[in-house]
């Protein structure tokens, strides 16, 4: 479904991402750990198609098509969706208008006509009781006024709406508490299915309790150094990332 | 201004040309003191923002009274005005209807014919002309007005009154002078729009002035509308006056017109009145928008909040001055003013000056000023979100304003805004389906 290859990438003209390759296919779930300034969100959002990174060398091709020549909406609308690390508020935009839009801008690019109003509220209403948020999010400015665990919500709720084919989830669980965590992760879970992929980047083997991953990175100085199962998250947690690093120097 | 701009001679010539009517000693001071003045220049502080250089070029000339009664139905509705209110048309400042409406809880008058009926009356209600600088175009409407309205409110209006101001005329040197003098009585309640268009020829000038005086407890929700079309030119003057624990919520939107001036002088003369005062201000093309807002606190516990919102796109440029005054005698007044700027291109250009002065302690006094481009962290979610940039942009030029849209009680009047403002932004069309 993905695979990127070579790819590096530059931020305010300091090199962040320096080779990476990764190959991610239907059905997978891929978690993407490293510590701080490794350049886990950078490959995040260079894969949403974040214009003010500039990838200076290698490839992403996505379900066929060269990624990186696409625009960012474009992205979006072949099924490719990011979960923001830090979502931001847009007030005045109202949550429903914006995932009414982006839904239909999916469903335009896919021929399909616009979804018929009643039966979009009924949809958003049916999943937000499933990722247990309030109704007032109904009425409010995009991410306005919501705690940290609330915006993070809300990322699964558009990406659970918008059943895009790859979910990269940026640090969905910063910031969550047990209870939230348990619910985004069921989000998450219900959406894992043969013909789609998730990535998940995080920090934290927490997550990856509730949402088990099949391949593990470990991402730093803006390269893979190691890849493994779900016991290489385990690994981690016991050892740390510098273990990683010390086996690779070796 | 150089020695005699051909404006100001038209001016003068249209001052002797006219009839003197009742109330003429109260005009020639007005106009002595405009003559005396001239028109305001770059050196003026509160014009240094606007040249009037092709205004003052011009030979303007009066409109001529068009017959009752034959005006109203060549007169377009502003788009999306609303239904509900009750509407007069006033031509070049002359009322239409002739015969004017009465509702319960309001007395409309011709200004004409209270100056034929009772000129001593209608001079005290005018007061003295003001001496201020940046009322100064005021005085010559003052001397040169032909007609208007006066509005008593001393009920609870049910339904918006809608002024709906057209500047007309034969040729493109037509100028209007339409006045209006709006007084709200004790425990009155009411919203006023004023929606300033201009049918027939374009590139006329509209120098209105209004006086609104608010009685102890009066609420009231004042709109001023301009979108006149692209070669008209709008200067107004607003005069607001309130009594103790008055409220006044006045709008000032500015969506149409080449140039446009608007003054606002607002008096909080009793304690505990209270001034909202939002200013929506849009330019594009070439247009140029200044608007000047003036609170000055007198009376203790006073309150003003000042929310101002610009856009600019093209090659316009948007000037938002604000001033808020505390008297000596303005014990705990409070006020805020909140100014943002939106740059949509690179030829645009916006300025805002927030000022204060104060001359008592005892104050609580607020302001913020910003002016910048789109949030690129806001366009990029929605991008992610696959929404294309321009609906996108359009969306978020949308929600900057909401601030202001938000704050219109009249849901009719802030639907018409929208519909307005819709047709200004770039891509608007892609903003229906999120009104």
């Amino acid at each position: 479904m993905l695979k990127i290859e070579n790819l590096s990438a530059r931020v305010a003209g300091k090199d962040i991402l320096n080779g990476i390759d990764l190959c991610i296919n239907a059905g997978e779930v891929h978690a993407i750990m490293g510590p701080n300034g490794s350049g886990k969100s950078t490959l995040a959002q260079v894969l949403a198609g974040r214009e003010d990174y500039e990838v200076t060398g290698g490839r992403i091709t996505f379900e066929g098509q060269d990624l990186l020549a696409m625009k960012p909406e474009d992205r979006a609308r072949a099924g490719l969706f990011l979960g923001f690390q830090y979502p931001v508020e847009i007030p005045g935009v109202n949550n429903v208008y914006l995932l009414k839009a982006a839904l239909n801008a999916k469903r335009k690019a896919a021929g399909l006509p616009e979804v018929d109003a009643y039966e979009f509220l009924a949809l958003i209403k049916q999943k937000m009781k499933f990722m247990e948020m309030s109704e007032a999010f109904l009425t409010r400015g995009v991410n306005e006024g919501f705690s940290g665990g609330e915006k993070k919500r809300n990322e699964i709720l558009q990406m659970l709406v918008l059943e895009p084919k790859l979910a990269i989830l940026d640090e969905t669980d910063s910031g969550l508490d047990i209870d939230a965590l348990k619910i985004v992760s069921k989000g998450v879970n219900s959406l894992r299915d043969a013909r789609r992929a998730v990535v998940l980047v995080t920090h934290y083997q927490r997550l990856l309790d509730y949402i088990v991953p099949d391949h593990v990175h470990v991402l730093s100085g803006g390269r893979i150094l190691k890849s493994g199962d779900k016991s290489l998250a385990l690994e981690l947690e016991q050892r740390g990332y510098d273990w990683v690093k010390a086996s690779r120097v070796a | 201004m150089s020695a005699t701009p051909a404006a100001l001679a038209a001016f003068a010539a249209q001052w002797r040309a006219r009839t003197v009517d009742a109330l003429h000693p109260w005009r020639e001071q007005a106009m002595q003191r405009f003559l005396r003045l001239g028109l305001p220049g770059t050196r003026d502080e509160s014009w240094r923002y606007t040249n009037l250089r092709r205004l003052a070029a011009v030979d303007f000339v009066t409109p001529v009274e068009e017959l009752p009664g034959t005006a109203p139905a060549g007169l377009e509705l502003p788009a999306g005005s609303p239904p509900e209110a009750l509407r007069i048309d006033l031509v070049n400042g002359y009322p239409q209807p002739a015969s004017l409406p009465k509702l319960p809880g309001l007395t409309l008058r011709s200004l004409r014919d209270q100056t034929r009926d009772d000129a001593a009356d209608l001079s005290a209600r005018l007061g003295a002309p003001s001496d201020s600088e940046q009322q100064r175009v005021a005085l010559l409407n003052a001397a040169l007005f032909v007609d208007g309205l006066h509005a008593i409110i001393d009920g609870s209006l049910d339904v918006p009154l809608l002024l709906v101001h057209h500047t007309r005329g034969p040729t493109p040197n037509t100028s209007a002078h339409p006045r209006l003098l709006i007084e709200a009585a004790s425990g009155s309640r009411a919203t006023i729009i004023e929606w300033h268009v201009d049918t027939g020829v374009g590139g006329t000038l509209c120098n209105s002035a209004a006086q609104i005086a608010l009685a102890p407890g009066a609420q009231l929700e004042h709109y001023r509308i301009f979108s006149a079309g692209p070669a008209a030119t709008n200067i107004d003057s607003l005069e607001i006056r309130l009594a103790a624990n008055s409220h006044c919520k006045q709008f000032t939107v500015a969506l149409g017109g080449a140039l446009l001036r608007t003054n606002l002088e607002a008096h909080l003369d009793g304690a505990g009145a209270e001034l909202e005062n939002f200013s929506l201000l849009v330019g594009s093309g070439a247009r140029h928008v200044d608007c000047l807002n003036i609170a000055a606190h007198h009376a203790p516990h006073t309150q003003s909040r000042q929310t101002a919102r610009a856009i600019a796109s093209d090659t316009s440029r948007v000037i938002f001055n604000s001033k808020v005054i505390v008297d000596a005698g303005a014990a705990h007044a409070e006020s805020q003013q909140s100014s943002r700027g939106l740059l949509l291109s690179a030829g645009a250009e916006i300025d805002t000056r927030p000022q204060l002065e104060i001359h008592t302690d005892e104050v609580k006094c607020a302001h913020g000023a910003t002016t910048g481009r789109l949030d690129p962290n806001m366009l990029f979610y929605m991008l992610s979100r696959g929404i294309d940039r321009a609906t996108a942009q359009s969306l978020l030029v949308y929600a900057f304003l909401a601030d202001v849209l938000t704050g219109m009680s009249s849901r009719e009047t802030r639907a018409a805004v929208e519909a307005q403002l819709i047709s200004q932004l770039p891509d608007s069309e892609l903003l229906r389906e999120f009104r």
